[in-house]
Parts: structure tokens; C-alpha cells; sequence
């Protein structure tokens, strides 16, 4: 009973926390039909509607269709939403019950932190696989390395930017300041990290060819160059140094490499910030969510 | 009143910004008593009872529950606390099974006795039948039932109670006060905040706080001779003899009961 709670009252790392914490998490985004709703009607809209919509005009990003290059950075978007909105669950625990419940158990809260964290982690590589189900449709072919890549940075994505969520919810009083926070979040951290256009490259557009000397010579004032069947596209500089700030920027980089084999990033930077990330994240979680006794 | 106390308290006192919640409190209830905190809105009991199940720390004074203090061995005094909220503590998405079985990681029953510890608390509960449904179809009753078992399911020494029966109808009112009551017979300590006078006269003693202090703390009789002049008198001529007839948290909503009450 609760002596065997109490033989290590040091100890930090309860597995069976973390597990019984874990299996909540995931069983609770399970049967929140809403959320995968989301991540399907996510995935349609920004994969089918936006990336074919778009892809007619700009028919490709250095040899990618336009819809092949935005796969990785609308599984992010979907690993984005679906690691906040387990973070928001904080607040709704926080309000309605369960969170002091576990603050007047002798669970340690490190525990708790991990099993949060992890169990958003599962959710975010769930709710981000939902993509990869049009991955054949939009000629992307997947191996098994890939695929295994993908779900391993979406994971540490995933417990990342749900550590992050659990910082701003024990912030945040009410309900509603989550949602405008969180959108306030994901929306930077999305559009600033190079998934829906590349740091640089050669971009082909219809009808680019037509393009008279004189536009050409306009364009090249602008920092675009037409090369070939396409142009050169150069972000300013001050953008480029946000996108390359933006730890989420490596990781989408990472996983466009592991499906598409295409990167802009040092890979070694991306590898170090996917581990890196989880790991501050974790510690900023843990010393957001401890109780007063545990201090 | 020779039992070795299960809760003391000495000079406890919470300070929130300009708010001084709690001053000087002090209190013990020895092992198999119990002890009912009344008092109006504001008057510091939720506080006094977040410090003394370690959820606050208080800014001066102690506290020991079965021997641990609340703030340097809080683990342990987590360990044999029950603890029953006022407003229910549940995840509605979550089924009765799922709920013990968290509660009973959450507080270390070993894994292979899990079942067994989630199926007599169930029974016990009389939630048998729901054991597997989803806690959001659950009848306010029912989900009072699941919380009284999740707090005794690890066994522990104090069980708090705050307000244990706001928001229940009569019939549920009635079965979760006998529940009580039998873990009283039963020797079970415990410590409870309500503004239903009826149900902290039959308990063996009963706090009065007011203005963040316990200004009065002995058995009902002896309260009811002391404050109100006889032992025929009603714990209600006690209450407001001590804390009068003001009302208080102008500009919120009282509770209905503490309304009824004052009517």
C-alpha cells in the first residue's frame, strides 16, 4: 500500500507513475474523437486543398512538388496542435479535479511531469502520422527508416512543445487564455520554421519561362534569380535568422530529409536540438508543476 | 482523548498578497476522532485544510500528520491522507476501474494487487455494475461514492472530507453521510469542513473559524454550554453567537446551503 510509496521518498522516477500517467494521456486523446477529427480535416486542408491549390501555380521547390514539400511541415502542424491541446488538458485538470488529486498523492510530481509529457508525446506522433496516410497519394514513398525518423523527432517534437504547454497552462488561470496563448504559439513556431517555403532554393513556377529579360532583370533587383526551369528564392535576412532561431525549423528539416532526402540545416544541429529540446523541456515542466511541499 | 494525535497543528498562519487567510491555528485530533472546521465564507478553513494536506505551505507554524510534518516529510504525510474535495475531483472521460487503478499508482499499491484493490472498492462503493462506464453518465451521488473509495483505497490514516455533501440530493446525501459515519464507528480519524451545522454536531468536537482564526474549539455540548448558554441549545445559536449574522463575500454567490441556513 502506501509504504511501498514511501521506501524511497527521494525517488524522482516512478515507472509506474509515469505509465499510469502515460496510459491516461493517451487514452484520453483516444477518445477525444474531436482531435483526430482536427488532425484529418487538418491534413486535408493544408495538404490537399493548400498544397494542390498552390502546387498549380508553384509546381515545385528544389525538384519536390510543392504538396511533397509541405508533407513534413503539416505533420508538424498536426504534432503542434495535438501537443498543446494535451498541455490545455492541464488546465482543465487544474480546474476540474484530477491535477489535485495528484497533488495530494505521494506520487513524485517528476514522475507525473514525465507521464504528461510522454503521453502528449504519443499523442502528437498519432495525430502526426495522419498525414503520412497521403504520403502515397502525393508520390512521397516511405521506408521503414523514414517513417521510424519521422515518429521518433515527432516524439521528441511532441514532448517538447507539450512541456512547453504545460509552462504557459500553469500560467494561465482560466480556459480561455490557453486557446489565444496557444494559437499565439503554434502559429510563429509553424509559419517561422520553413514549412510551407524553403530557406533558399530553386523554385519553379508555371509559365516562368515567358518571363520577359526585362522582369527577369526587375526580379534580380528583388534578390530573385532565374535559373533554368525555375528562380532562386532567398529569404531576407531577418526572416532567415528567425526561421534559423526556431528549433522546430530543425526539426522539420530532419524529417524532410528522412522522407524526402532533401535538407537545408546542418543535420547534426537538427539531431542535437531534437534531443536537446525534450530534455530543457522536461526540466522547465517539472519546476512549473511542483507543489509547495515538494520545494 | 488519550490516543496519540493523528493531526497536530501549532501556530499556522497563510498570508495571500494583502489577504491574511489564516492566523495562528492551532489544533489536534487525536487518533479515531473526529473533528468537524466551521465557519462562514472567507474564513479560512479551505486554506487551513490546504496546508494541513500539504497543498499550501504555511508562512509560519506547523503541522504533523500520524507524526509527519506537512512541509519537510509532505511525501509521507501525502501517504496516509484520504482526501475528499468539495467540488468533484474526477476526469469525466476516465471509466470508475480507470480512476482507482490510477489513484492506486499514484499512491504505490503494488501492480499485482491492483485489481483486487479496485474490485472491493468498487464493491464497497456499490459501483460494481458501473465499474467500466464512462464517469460522465454518473449521478452526482455515484461520483461521491467513487470518490470516497478513491480516497480510502490506499488505506490511510486521516480522511479529509471539504464539504463532502454540496450538491447531493437527499437520498445521496443520506447514503454518503452513513458511509461516514460507519468509518467513524470504525476508528477512522477524520477532518471535515461544512456549512451543514447538522452534520458537524454529531461529531466529536467542532472548530469555529472566523476572520482566519479557530476563535472556538471543544465538543458540541460543551460549545453549545459555553457560547450559547445550554446544552439544549443548537450549534447554529453557536455559529452565530461567534461569527454573526452578517453576510459575507458581498458581491459573490453564496453556497445554497450557507443561504438556507441564514433564510
Amino acid at each position: 500500500m502506501t509504504a511501498h510509496a514511501l521506501q524511497n521518498p527521494v525517488q524522482w522516477v516512478d515507472l509506474r507513475v509515469v505509465g499510469a500517467i502515460w496510459q491516461r494521456e493517451v487514452k484520453s486523446y483516444l477518445r477525444d474523437r474531436s482531435q483526430i477529427f482536427g488532425g484529418v480535416s487538418r491534413t486535408v486542408l493544408w495538404l490537399v486543398i493548400l498544397g494542390f491549390g498552390l502546387g498549380a501555380t508553384l509546381r515545385e521547390i528544389e525538384g519536390y512538388t510543392y504538396t511533397q514539400y509541405i508533407l513534413p511541415g503539416v505533420m508538424v502542424l498536426n504534432v503542434l496542435f495535438a501537443a498543446m491541446q494535451s498541455a490545455f488538458a492541464l488546465v482543465y485538470d487544474r480546474r476540474h479535479g484530477l491535477l489535485r488529486q495528484i497533488l495530494v498523492s505521494p506520487a513524485p510530481l517528476f514522475s507525473v511531469t514525465l507521464g504528461k509529457l510522454m503521453g502528449g508525446a504519443s499523442a502528437a506522433v498519432i495525430q502526426g502520422s495522419i498525414p503520412l496516410l497521403f504520403a502515397p497519394l502525393i508520390g512521397v514513398h516511405l521506408t521503414v527508416m523514414g517513417v521510424l525518423t519521422a515518429w521518433a523527432v515527432m516524439f521528441a517534437m511532441g514532448f517538447a512543445l507539450t512541456g512547453l504547454g504545460v509552462v504557459v497552462a500553469t500560467r494561465i488561470k482560466g480556459l480561455r487564455g490557453f486557446g489565444s496563448i496557444s494559437n499565439g504559439v503554434i502559429q510563429p513556431l509553424y509559419f517561422l520554421s520553413g514549412s510551407i517555403f524553403p530557406l533558399k532554393g530553386i523554385v519553379g513556377g508555371v509559365g516562368f519561362l515567358d518571363i520577359p529579360q526585362s522582369l527577369r532583370d526587375q526580379l534580380r533587383d528583388h534578390g530573385i534569380y532565374a535559373i533554368g526551369g525555375g528562380w532562386v528564392v532567398e529569404l531576407p535576412v531577418w526572416l532567415e535568422t528567425i526561421v534559423r532561431l526556431n528549433p522546430i525549423s530543425y526539426q522539420i528539416d530532419l524529417m524532410r530529409h528522412a522522407m524526402l532526402g532533401f535538407h537545408q540545416l546542418p543535420l547534426g544541429l537538427g539531431v542535437l536540438v531534437t534531443i536537446a529540446c525534450p530534455a530543457i523541456a522536461l526540466i522547465a515542466a517539472a519546476i512549473c508543476l511542483q507543489r509547495p511541499g515538494d520545494r | 482523548m488519550s490516543a496519540a494525535p493523528i493531526l497536530e497543528a501549532l501556530g499556522l498562519s497563510k498570508r495571500f498578497k494583502d489577504t491574511l487567510a489564516v492566523t495562528d491555528v492551532s489544533l489536534t485530533l487525536p487518533a479515531g476522532e473526529s473533528l468537524a472546521l466551521i465557519g462562514p465564507n472567507g474564513a479560512g478553513k479551505s486554506t487551513t485544510l490546504a496546508m494541513l494536506t500539504t497543498a499550501q505551505h504555511p508562512d509560519s507554524g506547523t503541522a504533523r500528520v500520524d507524526g509527519h510534518d506537512v512541509v519537510h516529510a509532505a511525501r509521507a504525510a501525502r501517504g496516509v491522507l484520504g482526501v475528499l474535495f468539495q467540488d468533484p475531483a474526477l476526469d469525466a472521460s476516465m471509466t470508475a476501474r480507470e480512476t482507482l487503478a490510477l489513484h492506486a499508482a499514484l499512491h504505490g499499491i503494488p501492480r499485482r494487487k491492483t485489481p483486487q484493490h479496485v474490485a472491493q472498492a468498487l464493491r464497497e462503493a456499490g459501483l460494481g455494475d458501473a465499474a467500466d462506464r464512462s464517469i460522465h453518465g454518473f449521478s452526482g451521488g455515484m461520483k461521491r461514492r467513487l470518490e470516497l473509495a478513491r480516497a480510502l483505497m490506499h488505506g490511510p490514516r486521516l480522511l479529509v472530507l471539504d464539504e463532502p455533501t454540496l450538491g447531493l440530493d437527499p437520498q445521496g446525501r443520506l447514503d454518503l453521510w452513513a458511509r461516514i459515519n460507519a468509518l467513524r464507528t470504525g476508528g477512522m480519524s477524520v477532518l471535515m469542513t461544512t456549512h451543514v451545522l447538522d452534520e458537524a454536531d454529531s461529531f466529536d468536537r467542532v472548530g469555529i473559524m472566523e476572520g482566519g482564526r479557530l476563535v472556538a474549539l471543544d465538543t458540541p455540548g460543551a460549545l453549545k454550554s459555553r457560547f450559547a448558554g445550554s446544552v439544549d441549545a443548537t450549534l447554529e445559536d453557536v455559529f452565530f453567537h461567534l461569527t454573526g449574522r452578517a453576510l459575507r463575500d458581498a458581491g459573490q454567490p453564496m453556497r445554497p446551503t450557507l443561504i438556507r441556513r441564514l433564510a
